[in-house]
């Protein structure tokens, strides 16, 4: 269980951390999402110990992590990084044995990975000659090759082509399913909301929504029906004074009642107005949820 | 967590592996051979350094057995002469004008003419050739014994280009760590690298790394050098020369420990490859002073320039190699040059190993040590 507690942190004038918390389970894939500047990256970095907080800590399995803990955390930085001139799989040896995996091990898992990454074949090739694709596969290798106990990723699917997306999702469940904690940023909300168990949305160095997706949905309540009628128009509505349009699509209507509204009395007036031929919940998605909390 | 000395090794390693694999470190050991072969081979193909060689021109049978006896005489002469048979003294005079013989035998072993620039060793040799070709019952010539110190000038040769091997030694591997820093900082590596290890472990296996490359290059130098030298006579390996090698080597050390922590200083307050240079400026000015005014030390060991030089830490590593070398320095003297640039180095490495993690993990725009200083706290 990863806690991270009323995080702080300063850039001179500029506040990036403004009491960030939030708790990561065993096992579960959490999403890190939020506007560019909003605080994820120094969030990280602290996490890993990087850099440190002016205010609040973080805690691993109840403690206060320490390098020992950290050394058994897999991370991929935002900006990427590798020896350019150093060869891929010398490299995942290197950072392996760094993080404490005998040689033996660190050569055993640095080939398992390359092989899992499509990377087996440029394994002997210099970094910086391998596509930016490879590169980026390879950096991952180097947040997994430890056999992390906990995986923090800095934008991971940023540059990755839709077969690095399956095969980055893929990895993530399957540690996930092993029983790691995963976190990832990302602005591919879609990604996020098909990928992760669990999101945390920031804006301004703080957390301003949290939980399960489905959670988040209900929070804001069923209060938005799509409403498809059969030939009319939305004169209708008009007699539903607790109700207002959202946006109209393909003859269908979404419509957002009063928070005291009953639903029934919007179904009837829509059968008294025409045929319905469908009457749904409109969920929102993350990607609405995200907007309405960062607006 | 891994321990310290662990973590430092694994990034020595890699620093000595990466850097092995690298052409550059091949060529830069090749040339720095080739340099020292042509300092030793260069000066006897031209002809300095050795007995005087000369030609002499021979008419006949007598004169040519003038050559032979001064060629008898001429080690005391510390000459070598080589005999120019010719058809007549027109011949033999035109050999000596043209300058294609130094002297001539004429008339019969009974005359010689000179070139106006002839060794004067070359035609007291001859003199005594033809005395003793005559017959004549004159004492051999009073040996000769140089006046003054015979290995002075050798040593002073050695100890030349000892601080020159130094100097680049120095500045090299200086910059070697610096643009290293960079590198790391440049590429973002480091965030990685301080995810699993702490900013002191990382700068001391660099320091070190990069270290024990400079002195097996030395020594692999020193060695090549010196067979070399031996192989074609022109270096007897003598005690001189050992400690030489030696004192060459301890300062490297001292050197490095003093030079390369301010070097990864320097490189962690930026974070381009392109401003290495500049950010170094400061610490190649100091080097390169310290080489020039090695110099002085060169010229004159035991000038009290020279012995202050050899005692402060940003020349000593320098000067005082010069001076144990060429001059006179006692092991008191010796003792408080090493254990000033030990404590200056020591001074430097808490400084670097404060404000190198301060500095490193940042990016963008240059940082000054002073930001760093108060940052890192």
């Amino acid at each position: 269980m990863l806690e991270l507690d009323d995080l702080r942190r300063r850039y001179g004038e500029t506040v990036a951390l403004d009491g960030l918390s939030f708790a990561v389970g065993p096992g579960q894939l959490f999403g890190f999402v939020g506007p560019n500047g909003a605080g994820k990256t120094t969030a990280m970095r602290i996490v890993l110990g990087v850099l440190e907080p002016d205010g609040g800590g973080v805690r691993w399995n109840g403690h206060p992590v320490d390098a020992a803990a950290r050394a058994r955390f897999g991370y991929m930085p935002e900006e990427r990084g590798l020896y350019p001139k150093m060869r891929v799989a010398d490299q995942l040896v290197h950072l392996a044995r760094l993080h404490g995996v005998s040689a033996a091990d660190a050569r055993a898992a640095a080939g398992e990975w390359l092989e899992r990454l499509g990377l087996a074949e440029v394994a002997g090739r210099r970094t910086e000659t391998l596509s930016l694709g490879n590169q980026q596969r390879a950096q991952l290798g180097a947040a997994l090759v430890h056999d992390p106990e906990l995986l923090v990723l800095d934008e991971p699917f940023s540059g990755l082509d839709p077969v690095g997306v399956d095969v980055l999702s893929e990895v993530l469940r399957e540690r996930a399913r092993a029983g790691v904690p995963v976190v990832f940023s990302s602005h591919q909300l879609e990604l996020v909301e098909r990928l992760c168990d669990a999101v945390a949305i920031v804006r301004g160095g703080r957390v301003v929504a949290s939980g399960p997706v489905a959670e988040l949905r209900a929070r804001r309540g069923g209060r938005r029906w799509r409403v498809e009628l059969a030939g009319a128009s939305d004169a209708w509505l008009r007699d539903v004074a607790a109700a207002s349009v959202v946006h109209r699509d393909n003859g269908a209507v979404v419509v957002e009642l009063a928070p005291d509204a009953d639903e029934q009395a919007l179904l009837d007036a829509a059968r008294r107005a025409g045929r319905v031929r469908r009457f749904a919940p409109e969920e929102p998605t993350l990607a609405e949820l995200f907007r309405e909390a960062v607006a | 967590m891994i321990a310290t000395p662990t973590a430092v090794a694994l990034v020595a390693r890699r620093e000595i592996v990466e850097r092995v694999r690298e052409r550059s470190l091949w060529i830069s050991t090749g040339v720095t051979i080739a340099i020292l072969a042509g300092i030793l081979i260069l000066p006897s193909a031209l002809g300095f350094g050795g007995a005087t060689k000369a030609t002499v021109a021979t008419v006949g049978p007598r004169a040519e057995q003038v050559v032979a006896r001064a060629h008898g005489l001429q080690k005391t002469f510390d000459v070598a002469l080589t005999a120019r048979p010719a058809s007549d003294d027109v011949a033999a005079r035109k050999l000596v004008a043209d300058g294609d013989a130094d002297v001539a035998v004429l008339r019969g072993g009974r005359a010689l003419a000179a070139a106006q620039d002839a060794d004067d060793a070359v035609i007291a040799a001859v003199q005594a050739g033809s005395q003793a070709a005559r017959g004549a019952s004159i004492p051999p010539p009073l040996p000769v014994e140089r006046a003054g110190d015979s290995g002075a000038s050798d040593r002073r040769g050695i100890a030349f280009v000892a601080v020159v091997i130094l100097y680049g030694q120095l500045l090299g591997y200086g910059f070697w760590v610096a643009s290293g820093v960079v590198e790391e900082k440049s590429t973002r590596v480091v965030e990685l690298l301080l995810s699993a290890i702490t900013p002191r472990q990382l700068l001391a296996g660099k320091v070190i790394g990069i270290g024990v490359l400079g002195i097996s290059q030395l020594l692999v130098i020193g060695l090549v050098g010196a067979a070399v030298g031996a192989a074609t006579g022109q270096l007897d390996v003598t005690g001189d020369l050992v400690s030489a090698v030696g004192v060459v080597l301890a300062w490297f050390v001292l050197g490095f420990l003093l030079y390369s922590c301010a070097f990864a200083v320097a490189g962690a307050l930026v974070a381009r490859q392109e401003e290495v240079q500049s950010v170094t400026a400061p610490l190649t000015i100091l080097v390169v002073a310290s080489f020039f005014l090695s110099f002085g030390a060169l010229d004159d060991p035991d000038s009290s320039l020279a012995r202050v030089l050899s005692f402060v830490p940003p020349s000593a590593p320098m000067v005082m190699p010069v001076r144990q070398i060429a001059g006179n320095v006692t092991a008191s003297e010796m003792l408080v040059a090493i254990v000033l640039t030990l404590v200056a180095a020591a001074a430097l490495i808490a400084l670097a190993a404060r404000v190198y993690g301060a500095a490193v993990m940042r990016t963008g725009s240059r940082v000054t040590l002073r930001t760093v200083w108060r940052g890192s706290g």
